[in-house]
């Protein structure tokens, strides 16, 4: 026998899980944990590109989030670099071009909706 | 009889005995299952409909035989996943674009994969440039910036036209053509307006010599300069050498396409305080001097997507304002099949003229290498 009290929790919980559901299926998408993060985070977002040895910071940064994207993979690897300081990098080979990016940058990268 | 009469007793007991929570529970479970499916079928592509089989003979399309669903498919270059390409070949969409994988195998084993059984073929994208090379975990190139003669501009993009074939890939976002790169110094020709033209040009002539599409970018220039943060979309001022190298290439007839970026521009090219992208007035003006295909930027980004209130707005102007092919990068078939559907309001509703959806298709099909009738 569910006592009363459970029965309000797990009908709450389903209500819960409906209402997400539907939001989803409606294509209704809630701000996310990272979203928030990156409001609240008051440093300025970084992205650099490095080729040969060089850095160059890269102020189109939705372009550079693609660019970032298209990379094989992104790795956390702090540096601090004369520009700022590089939490992230995305590369593929290491005779392309890569990408550095701060978190801020990041977390912005992570909100564009071909991010997986 | 009296077994059956308790019997029936026994159930109408039973019914009395089911509280409004259990009724609550019941009801809210089946919700959530019916729910639950329609996201599952929602996720895999299930709520998007099939397209009928295209009718090719002999190379030949009748365009009229397309359904407007088909031909504004044919207008997108999606990311050519592996785990979105039923819904990609369900869709029938224009083209698909490759990021870096590991090895080459992996390229060939998923274009060929992707282009089976399709009547009209994808068309395989890839931005190597040189020192952009989503090749470069296993394949090496030369970047544009350190090419000085024409003679070694055209060996490189057969060389890199080669490669590319051999994969499968048909088309190339390459090259820049951009006068400056102030930002990774190796993505552009070096030399002045005459210098960068000659060069792209027989750059071009190599690619294409090996059954590659080259498209020159970024339209209408100035997009590899540094830029003053500008919540987050980049104005310009662009003056007759940045579209110096666009219009001699399209004079020669030989350039495929041309990839319009997200710049704000004014001066030689004004797009009226919209990113040129979006905006007909550059569009036009670009038009007007190339008759190849016109490509967008990608279009699945926050600053782009910022300067809308809505989101439908700008898959309606990226259309509408030229671009034969829109490149749109998000992961999810829903919204490709949302951003058709959009457009394909618009056009019935008259917004948007099916003359102009009909060239574009044109386009795209010839390139593919089909007559159009």
């Amino acid at each position: 026998m569910v006592p009363p009290k459970a029965w309000v929790v797990i009908n709450f919980s389903l209500g819960l899980v409906i209402v997400l559901l539907l939001l989803n299926l409606l294509g209704i998408n809630l701000p996310s944990l990272g979203q928030v993060q990156y409001v609240l985070d008051r440093e300025p977002p970084l992205c650099l590109a490095y080729w040969q040895g060089h850095y160059e910071s890269w102020t189109d940064l939705d372009s550079c989030c693609l660019e970032a994207y298209k990379q094989l993979n992104c790795f956390f690897h702090q540096q601090n670099l004369e520009q700022g300081r590089v939490d992230w990098v995305c590369r593929t080979g290491e005779s392309s071009v890569s990408y550095g990016l701060n978190a801020k940058a990041y977390r912005y990268c992570q909100q564009q909706s071909y991010w997986r | 009889m009296k077994m059956d009469n308790l019997k029936s007793k026994h159930k109408i007991v039973k019914k009395g005995r089911w509280t409004i929570h259990e009724k609550t529970f019941f009801v809210l479970i089946i919700l959530v299952l019916i729910l639950g499916g329609m996201n599952i079928a929602k996720a895999r592509g299930l709520l998007i409909p099939f397209s009928p089989t295209p009718i090719v003979e002999d190379r030949t399309i009748e365009l009229s035989s397309l359904t407007l669903d088909q031909k504004i498919a044919q207008m997108v270059v999606v990311h050519g996943s592996t785990w979105n390409m039923e819904q990609w070949k369900k869709m029938q969409v224009g083209g698909i674009h490759f990021f870096a994988l590991k090895d080459a195998q992996l390229y060939e084993q998923t274009i060929i994969e992707y282009q089976k059984g399709m009547k009209v073929p994808f068309m395989v994208t890839a931005d190597l440039e040189g020192c952009w090379n989503p090749f470069s975990y296993f394949h090496n190139f030369t970047a544009l910036s350190e090419i000085n003669t024409t003679e070694q501009a055209y060996q490189v993009g057969a060389e890199e036209g080669r490669f590319l074939h051999t994969l499968g890939f048909t088309l190339d976002f390459s090259p820049v053509v951009d006068l400056k790169d102030e930002i990774w110094k190796c993505r552009s020709f070096t030399g002045d307006k005459a210098q960068v033209t000659a060069l792209a040009q027989a750059y071009i002539k190599g690619l294409q010599s090996q059954g590659v599409a080259a498209t020159a970018k970024h339209y209408p220039g100035k997009t590899l300069v540094v830029q003053d943060p500008h919540k987050y979309i980049v104005a310009a001022e662009i003056d007759s050498a940045d579209v110096y190298p666009f219009q001699l290439l399209a004079e020669g007839k030989e350039l495929k396409g041309v990839m319009v970026s997200h710049i704000i521009s004014s001066g030689a090219v004004d797009s009226g305080g919209k990113p040129a992208v979006v905006s007909s007035q550059a569009l036009k003006s670009l038009r007007s001097e190339f008759n190849g295909i016109i490509f967008s930027d990608e279009v699945n980004m926050l600053g782009l997507k910022n300067y809308y209130s809505s989101l439908d707005d700008l898959y309606f102007d990226v259309f509408s304002s030229g671009n034969d092919v829109v490149v749109n990068f998000n992961e999810d078939p829903n919204e490709i099949y949302r951003m058709i559907q959009i457009v394909k309001k618009g056009v019935q509703e008259g917004k948007l003229s099916s003359e102009q959806i009909d060239a574009s298709v044109k386009r795209i099909l010839e390139l593919k290498g089909f007559r159009v009738v």
